[in-house]
């Protein structure tokens, strides 16, 4: 569904991806784990074409995305991406902030843009807040709404970059629930986290990425239980209690 | 399971509040007060003499209208140059960026009276020949340098709005360009859904304010014999004497140029601030200056 | 084929810089060659009035500092009693009901101290809003009239009431500039003090200090370093207003102008002058207030959205 072939990235003088190489089965959800500077949400970015890989290809459904000929707009349809910071455009409704894409992306009227966006609010369990600003919503709230926003694109993948990073503690139940049920309902997901609770749950599989680099991949208890690599064993005794 | 006419989209916030209408009935009071009971006990002039009006009332229709002009020709080209330049200064093309910073730091250290005259005095110089004979070769050359001088106040007052519009546009938020990249729109289209509104949303209350200024800047033109209130009462002053109104009378005349002035900037920045409070969006909080 | 465009997107960076210098040289340039051109820059002319420029420039500078200085008095008065806290007036009618139903439980005190205390409240009450209408209005007034408009009010107030100073040009466009910096003043000194007012009161009265002793140690302070940048911008931007002046004769660079440029026709060389002038006390006055700033900033306060017409400083993004 989507594979990365050998993906180069440097920013001026910092090589940030040193050939990543992996694949991710339609249906699966993978969990990407790594110390910070690791390069995990440059290479999200390189998958939705946020940036431009310097070398390497990014296959979606076996259409190779990063050429020449290729609208980025197209690609991002098919992928829908979950920020860190939530987002959401502060000037327009939660109801609003959904409908948009649907409206000037999709082409839908009005009246079906604001009905599907009505279901999709409900499925994250915000149907009360349909018309509320951003800013008059809690961080968890927020989330879950940039969660229907991506969703309402009918996205073949979903790309999640840390999305319960900054969040109050208490907020992070409810967003890891959507994203569970997302999960068990068969969408494609690859989850950069540091959620290990959501991971050994969820994810069909888990790469630990350091220095721009896949040290690792395997299951939840592989990765967890039975690290093959130093570098692996090191940083999941860090996270793990 | 919500039945259709359950589900409303938002109203719009309400407009006008009492603390408004208080506010404004307390100032047309004073103003009232003011005009037409205490002035004149301190200074002994009334507004309500039809002698005074008889000789003034001429030359302030004319200087009104003079200034409404400019105003009506340097509010929309102000705004339109100061935005051009303010989002030029924030692109990362240095070609856009460069020349519309010097522009900006030109025209704001420079205080408008000397760009006023400098503009009369070789403002005709700068136009080429060959445009000044083929549509301006009705006018007088007098009048096409204070035509040119108006403009100058224009674009003094665009380079504030420039630093205004470059605030509004660096205040939104960069993630949500990506978001809106992330989502399938089309550059043009971030802007116009996402950027715009947010930043058009930011400027309006230092916009407001920078209107007011530029209303009043146009009395600059007095000094240089431009066609606006300020000019046209300092002729009447000339003639005041002959008149036989006692010379007291020249505060009359401030007085009603003042309350003019007043009552201009006073719509002019409480329509702004209607206009803010209409599209105002709770998280979205004015520049901090 | 594409090793051009490549080229070409790696070294971006140079040709957008030099084409942006091109574009800046080449306009001024353009301009410079319309204004003088074939005359021939008049050098002579420069190096012998520059400094009848900068005198009538120090002139400006003078007339600033004094009208600025009496403006800061009249500024902080005038901000200060338009801090003059009033409760919002349902507020204070139930408070007043509140204060008489206590006192009618209590026997030891009689009708009339009562209605004695409830008419005092409400004079003092009344005063105090009053004031501080009053100060709103002052400084409304000040910000809604052109300065221009007060230098003739002014002037004319000295030519029918005190017509021996009437020729004081100089005398009566300090007067104007102070009251009009006065106005300004007062709205950036409220904004400081009622910025710093809020919960600050109450933890210094907590602490055990007076009110009096609590406004030395607490407030003041604190106020005092938020309204020094927008005090020094509009230091800059009077600097700036005080060139209005030579509508009263002030000896002024303007007039300069206007004598010189009839029959020398060196209005470039004027222009530059002054324009060089005016920039470079502008700009070094700018880099003083930048320093003064870093030197005396809380950070983490600030005063907000104080409508500053004609501040140098540029508004900062939000964080």
């Amino acid at each position: 569904m989507i594979r990365v072939n050998n993906i180069q990235k440097h920013f001026g003088a910092l090589h940030v991806l040193r050939g990543i190489s992996f694949e991710v089965q339609k249906g699966e959800a993978i969990v990407i784990i790594g110390p910070s500077g690791s390069g995990k949400s440059t290479l999200l970015r390189c998958i939705n074409l946020l940036v431009e890989p310097d070398s390497g290809q990014v296959f979606i459904d076996g259409v190779q995305v990063n050429r020449r000929g290729i609208r980025h707009e197209w690609v991002r349809q098919q992928v829908g991406m979950v920020f860190q910071s939530f987002n959401l455009f502060t000037h327009l409704t939660a109801i609003d902030n959904v409908t948009l894409g649907l409206i000037r992306v999709k082409g839908l009227t009005h009246d079906k843009a604001v009905e599907k966006a009505r279901v999709l609010l409900a499925r994250v369990g915000l149907a009360p807040k349909a018309n509320s600003y951003p800013a008059e919503l809690s961080g968890g709230q927020q989330q879950r709404v940039a969660i229907a926003r991506a969703l309402a694109m009918d996205p073949k993948a979903m790309l999640f970059d840390e999305p319960t990073s900054a969040l109050d503690p208490e907020y992070i139940r409810e967003v890891l629930d959507v994203m569970t049920a997302l999960a068990r309902e068969g969408m494609t997901m690859i989850v950069v986290t540091h959620e290990m609770g959501f991971a050994s749950n969820v994810a069909s599989r888990i790469l630990f990425m350091d220095a721009g680099k896949v040290i690792e991949e395997g299951t939840a208890d592989q990765i967890f239980q039975h690290p093959k690599e130093e570098r692996t064993r090191a940083f999941v005794s860090k996270i793990l209690r | 399971m919500e039945t259709a006419t359950a589900f409303k989209l938002r109203e719009p916030p309400k407009l006008v509040t009492r603390i408004t209408l208080i506010h404004l009935i307390e100032m047309v009071v004073a103003g009232l007060l003011m005009v037409f009971v205490i002035l004149p006990a301190i200074f002994n002039f009334s507004l309500l003499s039809t002698q005074f009006w008889n000789i003034y009332t001429r030359f302030y229709v004319t200087g009104l209208f003079g200034t409404f002009f400019y105003v009506a020709l340097l509010l929309p080209l102000s705004v339109v140059l100061g935005f051009l330049m303010g989002w030029a200064r924030v692109s990362r093309v240095r070609i856009f960026s460069w020349p519309a910073s010097l522009y900006v730091n030109v025209f704001r250290g420079m205080p408008p009276l000397i760009l006023v005259i400098f503009a009369s005095l070789f403002g005709t110089s700068l136009i080429p020949q060959p445009i000044l004979d083929r549509f301006f070769a009705g006018f007088r050359r007098g009048d096409i340098a204070v035509g040119i001088a108006a403009i100058a106040i224009g674009m003094h007052s665009s380079a504030y709005q420039a630093e205004i519009f470059r605030a509004g546009f660096q205040s939104v938020p960069k993630g949500q360009v990506e978001a809106a990249q992330a989502l399938g729109l089309r550059p043009w289209q971030g802007m116009r859904h996402v950027i715009l509104p947010q930043t058009f949303r930011l400027s309006l209350p230092p916009l407001g304010n920078e209107f007011a200024v530029l209303i009043k800047d146009t009395s600059i033109l007095a000094a240089i014999t431009g066609i606006e209130l300020v000019a046209k009462s300092r002729d009447l002053l000339g003639i005041l004497p002959a008149s036989g109104l006692p010379i007291v009378w020249i505060f009359a005349v401030w007085t009603v140029v003042a309350v003019t002035y007043f009552v201009i900037t006073y719509i002019v920045t409480r329509g702004l601030r209607l206009l803010e409070r209409k599209f105002h969006t709770p998280g979205l909080e004015a520049i901090s200056l | 084929m594409a090793d051009w465009r490549k080229f070409l997107r790696d070294r971006w960076r140079y040709i957008d810089t030099i084409l942006a210098l091109v574009v800046i040289v080449g306009s001024l340039w353009y301009i410079y060659d319309l204004l003088v051109g074939s005359r021939g820059l008049d050098v002579g002319y420069i190096t012998r009035n520059y400094g009848l420029y900068l005198h009538a420039v120090l002139t400006n500078v003078y007339a600033t500092t004094i009208a600025f200085l009496v403006g800061m008095a009249i500024g902080f008065s005038v901000g200060w009693l338009r801090t003059a806290r009033t409760l919002p007036l349902a507020k204070f009618v139930v408070s007043m009901r509140v204060e008489r139903r206590a006192r009618s439980e209590d026997p030891a005190i009689t009708e009339v101290s009562s209605i004695l205390l409830l008419f005092v409240s409400l004079v003092w009450y009344g005063a105090k809003y009053t004031v501080r209408r009053i100060g709103d209005g002052f400084v409304e007034i000040i910000r809604g009239t052109p300065l221009l408009v007060q230098i003739l009010f002014a002037a004319s107030f000295f030519v029918v009431f005190l017509p021996e100073y009437a020729t004081e040009g100089l005398l009566i466009g300090i007067v104007a500039l102070a009251i009009n910096t006065g106005g300004y003043q007062a709205e950036i000194f409220r904004a400081g003090l009622q910025t710093v007012h809020s919960g600050q009161i109450e933890a210094a009265r907590a602490i055990g200090f007076s009110r009096l002793r609590a406004m030395r140690y607490v407030i003041l302070p604190q106020a005092l370093r938020l309204i020094i940048p927008p005090l020094t911008n509009e230091y800059i931007g009077l600097f700036k207003a005080s060139t209005l002046l030579f509508v009263l004769g002030v000896q002024s660079e303007i007039s300069y102008t206007a004598q010189h440029q009839g029959f020398a026709g060196d209005v470039f060389e004027i222009f530059a002058m002054v324009t060089a002038i005016f920039l470079a006390i502008t700009v070094t006055l700018s880099f003083v207030v930048q320093a003064l700033e870093r030197r005396f900033r809380i950070p983490g306060l600030g005063i907000e959205a104080v409508r500053k017409p004609r501040g140098v400083k540029m508004p900062a993004p939000v964080a």
